[in-house]
């Protein structure tokens, strides 16, 4: 309190007007409330998120992993073996992580409930749908991340004999990869932030479990779309790969801006676009020796000089320049991304470098 | 049963001594009132027992009674009691029994009190198995639940039911009555089209009721609790409220003593019911639906929750930023609920704030534009080194490249911005660590030297916004105790002061007569108390020139003189064949006020053929117009010239002495207000050069003002793109300034006498000429 009085002291202050004014004990303020829980000096520096938040310029290169021994390889073939779309996800209030079974119970109520509206139905008991929460051990990168979330329903075939093995008819995960520390830490105990959240299964049942999570932890949904830039990262991200493990091949679909709309598809051979990508990392190399940077991070520099290589070899054949068009979709052997925010892991390897980007796309959705 | 035999031997007796101690108590004259009322319960009672006693014997001649049974005041509890009580005995026709609880229901707001009938709900509930009774006693139920009554047993019974009788309304509703109380123990989904409430309503019952009350003149409120309002629409959309339903996930409050006591948000009714429950309300399951509810407002407003504010904030920012972009009514009307309550809040939401920040710079300027601008209004105060990336960049660049109109809007939202933070300022001054004195000088002068070149086209409309904004700047410090005095830039100056409208003129000297004001008691202070502020000496000057300028104009007719900043070359001005230039803007030639003295002079001299204006100047008829333009309501004039020029002096003064003494008398008024050291007349002034381009000699201190102003703008912003002016040579500033100064529209002469206009006319052709001269020049 005295420190404050100092400081204030040296500023020009406003002189104590001739009738002394009943001042108002400041006691709250809808701002203040979210400075002081975020610090005022820290991350935004006065500056609400959003202006400052850019996707970051340059990131490590991706680093093989072998997650299969630290993740359950069941749950891991359930990741990787579907296309996942994508949304963000507002922080979770008052999730808990040792909380997930009467989570089933409950979801599994509400699921039965809104599938015969206007019946009320007990929380235990046989509703048709078998609801799993599970822990996805290990899915995690740094320190402050928290361990993802698994949501399975399943169900038996409705003709089909007792006997029958219950069927996953739909899944969804949650997760935190690498997300940024000074966001994370932000944020009060009573919330959870796992941004990224992925569902494959039927629209209808999407929409029952996001507004379950909206009533149960007062979040929010929004879709994530991946724009051409993050697109871009991920072509040079994986040609990268290239050399662990073979792509295969590179291609890519550009949308061009013309009347009609404009569809390219763009194969590349792997060795060929790394070859290119050597180039271009050569090239930048050298020219950061003098600065003697041990990190061999990429640049986004790089990525866009790469592109651009591709394009000019596009546009030396064909004839036609891509830069005004969009990716709209990327996809090698390590999986795809499609810029409706649809995305596949093919190669459990990899996994993580693509989710912390996409964990990154995701929390810079976020509206605070 | 006791309960039956008490009440078949109940008895007339019993009842009726009572009634009689009753009446000899009224001669005691206790209390007349409490005595009255207890008659008539005793009465009603009396009527009551004997009616129920029919009833008891289950006959026909019972369901008559019944539907005659129609109470004057009130029903006592205590009968009602006893009728349920003999529901249980199956003696009674199944027909009656459903047409007594029909009658309760219907009597149910006359119900003296509700504690007993508390007390047996559980015996209530029982009849919901009796299929006829069910839909009746559901009903009942919903009028009596309360929270404790809540079981996990009872909602097991009514699920049970509802799976033999189907989905059925009555247990619908009270399930999600239910539900509301024990969100964990009911998962239940309500469908779009539910009929609303019970239709239990007895309608020639109902009227007879009201019959009945109205004849005996008492007032008791009647069907709020008939039936229940359960109109919900399901819309697929980012800026739905939620609705406001109580918190599900209930899992962290272990302690069940604790969570019991927790009153859900939903509940609560009434505001005196919120004052009560203040300490213990939960909050509901999404802090969003609070915006729904104007009591659920109240409580924000005293919410002390950091996390539950976070929560609503995430909530807002993700409406706003998934929602908003699409020029939807459903986005109109959200945009307009977050404005209203912000104004109730008087304080806007953190992601409100964060969402315009990114919005304003893909915001077209149209969009929803008074819900934008409001909600810009609303932005809390930011430090002077952010605001013009934030919010004064984008504005800008939308201000240019916009009408008239959305200037306008923008610069009453600015003028709103500013008022709401010298408000925060004089509340929360002396304890938060954002000083705004420090701020608002850079981003006030930011804001208007910024907008300001703008305001040279000058349109009165836009004009007059600008006057509105420089009303709260001029009295920043007297009203709101900011020390500081931020005079405005030459740019709104000029164009006010040469308006051709007398309302501009007008406000333009109420605004330099409350500069005075502020000046001359912030002086006082600096005299006073020793640690007080200091006023930059500039602002002295800049004030000084003004008024002089304005004195000089108005009063002295010497427009031209040296030393008060407008100076041409004697030549030029006498090839221009004005005649009388210097008096081209006295108060009686002034385009504003030419009309007025032209009315004036056909008032005092009706007789008079031709016009002569320059006997308005005498003495005598010179008071009398300035009497006439106050009596016109230009205040501000009225104030201006009494504050500035030594009023009553002029009454023995002779004719032609008057005015200059007057014009002294000013002159002497003005070291006051000078800073320390300096003399009014002591200024730099640059000499006037013979050759054409000279001859536009521009006050040195205005110029230095506005340069200094780019500075001030440099230094916060860190960038020289922002202001046009910033790269301009000192010349081409001048040139600009000038430019500013001459702003004689043709729409002049259409309001002065036709004897006039070619006089005016070739005044007006005179500035045209200077300007296109040197317009070439350049």
């Amino acid at each position: 309190m005295e420190q404050k009085e100092n400081r204030q002291s040296s500023l020009v202050r406003t002189p104590s007007s001739p009738a002394p004014l009943q001042r108002r004990s400041k006691s709250k303020s809808y701002r203040q409330s979210y400075r002081s829980c975020v610090g005022a000096a820290s991350r935004l520096c006065f500056t609400p998120g959003l202006t400052a938040r850019r996707l970051n310029t340059s990131r490590r290169p991706p680093r093989p992993r072998n997650i299969k021994e630290q993740l359950d390889p069941q749950l891991l073939a359930v990741l990787t073996k579907t296309e996942w779309q994508l949304s963000y996800v507002t922080p979770l209030f008052q999730f808990r992580h040792t909380c997930l079974k009467s989570y089933a119970r409950q979801l599994s109520a509400f699921l039965a409930a809104e599938r015969q509206q206007g019946v009320a139905v007990e929380v235990d008991g046989d509703h048709g749908f078998r609801v799993s929460f599970s822990v996805v051990q290990g899915l995690v990168e740094s320190e402050r991340d928290p361990e993802a979330v698994l949501v399975q329903i399943s169900s038996k075939p409705m003709f089909g004999r007792p006997e029958d093995p219950e069927k996953t008819v739909w899944s969804g995960w949650f997760s935190c990869v690498h997300g940024s520390p000074d966001y994370l830490s932000s944020l009060p105990q009573d919330f959870v932030c796992l941004p990224l959240f992925c569902s494959s299964g039927p629209e209808t049942l999407t929409s029952i479990v996001k507004s379950w999570f909206r009533r149960f932890f007062d979040c929010s949904f929004g879709p994530l779309e991946l724009d051409h830039n993050t697109l871009q990262w991920f072509v040079t991200l994986w040609t990268n790969c290239q050399r662990e493990t073979d792509l295969q091949r590179l291609i890519m679909l550009w949308t061009i801006p013309a009347e009609p709309p404009l569809q390219v598809s763009y194969e590349v051979d792997a060795q060929d676009a790394w070859d290119l990508w050597c180039s271009v990392r050569r090239s930048a190399q050298q020219q950061q020796e003098e600065e003697e940077e041990t990190e061999e991070a990429i640049d986004v520099k790089e990525v866009q000089e790469f592109m651009q290589e591709l394009k000019h070899h596009f546009y030396r054949h064909f004839r036609l320049n891509l830069s005004a068009g969009n990716l709209s979709q990327v996809a090698t052997a390590l999986g795809s991304a499609k810029s409706s925010g649809r995305i596949k892991i093919s190669n459990s390897r990899y996994m993580i470098t693509t989710l912390s980007l996409l964990t990154e796309c995701a929390l810079l959705k976020m509206p605070i | 049963m006791a309960a039956k035999q008490n009440l078949s031997g109940a008895s007339d007796s019993d009842q009726s001594s009572p009634s009689d101690q009753s009446l000899s108590n009224r001669s005691i004259n206790r209390s007349l009132r409490l005595a009255e009322k207890e008659r008539r319960k005793n009465e009603a009672e009396d009527s009551f027992v004997l009616a129920l006693k029919y009833f008891n014997e289950g006959s026909s001649p019972c369901a008559r009674i019944l539907k005659c049974l129609v109470p004057s005041s009130v029903v006592p509890q205590e009968a009602v009691v006893r009728a349920v009580v003999w529901l249980g005995i199956s003696k009674i026709a199944v027909s009656t029994q459903i047409l007594f609880v029909k009658w309760v229901l219907t009597m149910f707001d006359l119900i003296d009190a509700k504690d007993q009938l508390y007390q047996i709900y559980g015996f209530i509930f029982n009849f919901v198995t009796d299929e006829n009774l069910c839909p009746f006693i559901c009903h009942l139920l919903y009028l009596l639940t309360r929270k404790e009554n809540v079981r996990v047993f009872r909602v097991r019974k009514l699920l049970e039911l509802q799976s033999k009788l189907g989905r059925q309304a009555f247990l619908l509703h009270l399930l999600s009555l239910y539900k509301v109380f024990c969100p964990e123990l009911v998962t239940l989904s309500i469908p779009s089209r539910m009929k609303t409430g019970f239709k239990n309503h007895n309608s020639p019952w109902k009227s007879a009721l009201v019959a009945v009350q109205k004849r005996n003149g008492a007032q008791v409120a009647l069907s709020s609790s008939l039936s229940i309002s359960t109109s919900r629409k399901r819309k697929l959309g980012h800026m739905d409220l939620p609705t406001l339903t109580p918190a599900v996930n209930k899992l962290i409050s272990l302690e069940p003593s604790l969570s019991r006591k927790l009153v859900p948000l939903v509940q609560i009714q009434s505001f005196t019911q919120l004052l009560e429950n203040i300490h213990q309300i939960e909050l509901p399951a999404q802090m969003g639906s609070l915006l729904g509810s104007s009591l659920a407002l109240h409580y924000l407003d005293c919410l002390q929750d950091e996390s539950a504010l976070l929560r609503m904030n995430f909530w807002l920012g993700y409406a706003l930023h998934e929602g908003a972009n699409q020029n939807s009514d459903e986005a109109e009307q959200f945009l307009e609920k977050l404005l209203s309550t912000q104004q109730f809040l008087q304080e806007g939401f953190f992601s409100t704030e964060a969402f315009l920040y990114k919005f304003l710079n893909v915001w077209d300027g149209a969009l929803m534009r008074p819900q934008i601008l409001g909600l810009i209004s609303n932005i809390p105060v930011i430090p002077g080194s952010q605001i013009g990336r934030l919010l004064f960049e984008p504005l800008m660049q939308l201000f240019f490249t916009s009408a008239l109109y959305f200037k306008c809007g923008l610069m009453d939202c600015l003028n709103n911005m500013l008022l709401k933070w010298l408000t925060w300022h004089s509340v929360y001054a002396l304890e938060d660590d954002l000083d705004i004195s420090l701020n608002s000088h850079t981003s006030i002068n930011f804001t208007l030297s910024g907008f300001k070149n703008s305001v040279e086209g000058c349109h009165s409309l836009l004009l007059s916004f600008v006057l509105d904004f420089y009303e709260t700047v001029c009295d920043m410090f007297l009203k709101y105790g900011l020390p500081l005095v931020v005079m405005p830039p030459p740019g709104v100056f000029y164009p006010a002061f040469f308006a051709t409208d007398p309302v501009s003129v007008d406000r333009l000297a109420y605004i330099m007569y409350r500069y005075k004001m502020n000046l001359t008691s912030a002086k006082y202070q600096e005299k006073r108390t020793e640690q007080a502020f200091h006023i930059n000496g500039q602002t002295f000057l800049e004030f000084n020139h003004y008024v002089g300028l304005m004195v000089n104009c108005l009063w002295n007719a010497k427009m031209f003189e040296p030393g008060i900043g407008i100076e041409l070359s004697e030549k030029l001005l006498l090839r221009s064949n004005v005649p009388n230039y210097t008096e081209s803007f006295h108060l009686i030639y002034h385009p504003a006020f030419l009309s007025y003295a032209v009315d004036f002079h056909q008032q005092c001299w009706p007789k008079r053929k031709n016009l002569d204006l320059t006997s308005i100047k005498e003495s005598k008829p010179w008071r009398w117009y300035l009497e006439f333009l106050f009596s016109q309501g230009f205040n501000g004039l009225k104030h201006f010239l009494e504050s500035n020029i030594n009023w009553p002096v002029a009454k023995g003064s002779s004719q032609g002495d008057g005015v200059s003494s007057q014009a002294l008398r000013w002159h002497k008024s003005l070291p006051l207000l000078l800073p320390p050291g300096s003399s009014p007349l002591t200024q730099p002034k640059f000499p006037a050069s013979p050759s054409l381009v000279g001859a536009f000699t521009v006050d040195s201190r205005s110029l230095t003002a506005s340069d200094e102003t780019v500075a001030d703008v440099r230094r916060a912003n860190g960038r020289t793109e922002l202001l046009h002016s910033a790269s301009l040579s000192d010349g081409e500033a001048a040139l600009r300034h000038a430019s500013a100064l001459l702003p004689l529209p043709s729409s002049l002469l259409l309001m002065c006498p036709p004897r006039y206009r070619p006089g005016v006319a070739r005044f007006c052709l005179f500035l045209a000429n200077t300007r296109a001269t040197c317009e070439t020049f350049i």
